[in-house]
């Protein structure tokens, strides 16, 4: 092992997908989109996929960059490959919203923007799961929380597919016509492998190395995390070719959708296990800002878990399904990666600022950069916003809901203003801050 | 007679096995002047003191992919034997000056410790630290200021044992 370098362009990754997020959550505050528009319309489409594509999917690659080489003890495949990813990425959405907004009547715009926008996603996405995947296939045997992550790639991949054939069949191509089912039927799959697959596995993942390193918890133990991971990689196979099959024989999705809910199910209380295990077990017994956040997220995901559980029970999955997914988006995902940010993005500016200097002058800790309290009072309003956002969408309040969304936004304001001061080392007392040797990290690129 | 019996704990490991019992059952297989080759899945370093202790030298190669081949030998036969690859020509290191444990502190204060007892060393010396992870973003830092580093996970996988050369 020569040890890990800071990704270059990894700060960058999350600039852009906060900027992202905000711009998604002002869109929501002005009511575009769902629960005024219809839940499959254009315009929530535009919302759905800045906030899965440009917020969740910029930072899960950003931060995977960064941590899946500490995952498996290895650098980064080609370091040079994540800069044209990211434009490919950023290039790629802003056509995709632009066919969106065009199929919405909101601009005029040629019919190919949906396939070209999804083109150039997918090729970034390909850039992206290329340099991971080769990391992790000359990293084997792979440890617990990487093959997490080996899924989720996988998953991106099947999402990406699907969304490429999606804007073939709404550019209204002569190709699609031939799947007329598949629009209808294929939106699970697409929001399954995206959501549960892509985002969700992978959070997990990451999260059990995350915590246990944060926590000073042992994780050792080769048996952490593995039924978690073959119910979750279970319910995600039956989901996709299980969905897949059904599409093919134009039969109902339902009995596909029950197995894998069921073994997702296995999947979450496991992980649920699996993490109190962890809390139980640490030898650093105050807590930081970010673990006890990350708390808040999980509380959240077993909300979902349970939400989702009583809907399919009572027969009302169908018309609450966008608050379950704005429950998935928000509180458990944009929470957790929020709160792991602001413990992520602090440690690298002090790892670039400090570490050539470490040992040979004072230099402050990692958590001098930060101020908790302050942080405190914008997660609290950003998890008490989300949660408030879902109950108004599971009792069909528009206005509620936007009113509940100003609240996360302005949490988001909040956490980003912070996230830009640690940056900037602004909140390092003086003497300590500039010591001869370091400098102030670049706002949105890390110096090696 | 060859020169070395070969010994591959890679599987063993792999499969949640205990090495260290058919590692000592091939040393009573060895005989007069005769050597142990190993192939280990990390670079043994607990070993190392074990066999030492029982009169063994070794000398190290890292292999593909993060593997290690050792080859212990009765001390004063290494002469005899083929002479040293170049990278592993720069001899024994001197008995650590420091010795960290730093097991039970809060991350990044190990690496903090590291480097600043680092700096307090005259060249050529080593420390050697406990830690309860391989210090991925330590590397980086040492690479930096020149110092070489050996580290290895002990065989039960909780404890990371580093020894650091400074800079010559």
């Amino acid at each position: 092992m020569i040890g890990t370098s800071l990704c270059k362009w990894a700060i960058s990754y999350f600039a852009a997908a906060i900027v992202w997020l905000l711009l998604a959550e002002v869109l929501m505050v002005a009511g575009f989109g769902f629960p005024n528009d219809d839940i499959g319309g254009p315009d929530t489409l535009v919302i759905v996929h800045m906030v899965c594509i440009g917020w969740l999917s910029m930072v899960v690659c950003g931060a995977l960059f960064q941590f899946v080489p500490v995952l498996v003890a290895r650098p980064l495949y080609a370091e040079r490959w994540t800069l044209p990813a990211l434009a490919l990425l950023t290039l790629g959405l802003t056509i995709l919203l632009a066919g969106f907004l065009a199929l919405g009547g909101h601009i005029n715009g040629p019919r190919w923007l949906l396939p070209v926008g999804a083109g150039l996603l997918i090729a970034g996405f390909v850039l992206v799961v290329a340099n991971l995947g080769m990391t992790l296939w000359l990293a084997r045997p792979l440890p617990g929380p990487a093959r997490f992550a080996a899924v989720g790639l996988a998953c991106i991949c099947v999402t990406a597919a699907f969304g490429g054939m999606f804007s073939l069949v709404l550019s209204g191509a002569a190709v699609a016509a031939r799947w007329p089912e598949l629009l209808v039927s294929g939106v699970p799959i697409h929001a399954i492998a995206g959501l549960g697959g892509w985002l969700t596995f992978t959070a997990m993942g990451v999260s059990y190395r995350l915590l246990a390193m944060f926590m000073l918890a042992p994780d050792s133990d080769a048996r952490l995390g593995r039924l978690a991971w073959l119910a979750g990689a279970a319910a995600l196979a039956v989901g996709v070719v299980g969905g897949v099959l059904a599409l093919w024989r134009a039969t109902g999705l339902n009995l596909v959708l029950l197995v894998a809910g069921a073994a997702a199910l296995l999947s979450l209380i496991a992980y649920g296990h699996d993490v109190l295990g962890l809390y139980r077990t640490r030898k650093r017994r105050a807590l930081e800002l970010n673990t006890r956040m990350s708390i808040l997220s999980l509380a959240s995901l077993a909300a979902v878990a349970i939400l989702g559980a009583a809907l399919l029970a009572t027969g009302s999955f169908q018309p609450h399904v966008g608050a379950l997914v704005f429950l998935v988006a928000f509180g458990w995902l944009t929470g957790l990666v929020l709160a792991n940010l602001y413990k992520i993005v602090p440690f690298l500016t002090w790892l670039e600022a400090y570490g050539p200097v470490m040992g040979r002058v004072p230099t402050p800790r990692v958590q001098d950069l930060v101020a908790e309290r302050r942080a405190t009072k914008w997660f609290v309003l950003f998890f008490a916003g989300s949660w408030a956002a879902t109950l108004m969408l599971l009792v069909d309040a528009a206005l509620g809901f936007r009113v509940a969304l100003a609240v996360v936004t302005l949490a988001t304001l909040g956490l980003g203003e912070e996230l830009i001061r640690a940056r900037r080392l602004a909140d390092v007392a003086e003497p300590l801050r500039l010591p001869t040797g370091a400098a102030v990290p670049h706002l949105l690129i890390s110096r090696n | 007679m060859s020169e070395f019996i070969d010994v591959d704990v890679r599987p063993i490991l792999r499969a949640g096995g205990e090495p260290f019992s058919i590692i000592m059952a091939a040393l009573d297989r060895l005989a007069p002047g005769q050597g142990l080759r190993l192939y280990a899945p990390f670079k043994p370093v607990p070993l190392f003191d074990v066999m030492a202790s029982k009169g063994f030298a070794h000398q190290e190669a890292e292999l593909e992919g993060g593997e290690w081949e050792i080859r212990f030998m009765p001390v004063g036969s290494f002469e005899a034997a083929e002479p040293a690859p170049a990278a592993l020509a720069d001899g024994d290191w001197p008995e650590p000056v420091v010795h960290l444990d730093n097991r039970d502190l809060d991350p990044p204060e190990p690496m903090v410790r590291i480097l600043a007892a680092a700096e307090q060393l005259a060249p050529g010396q080593t420390l050697s630290a406990l830690l309860s992870r391989e210090p991925v973003f330590l590397f980086r830092e040492l690479t930096k200021r020149g110092h070489q580093w050996r580290g290895g996970f002990t065989p039960q996988k909780d404890v990371y044992q580093l020894t650091v050369r400074v800079l010559a």
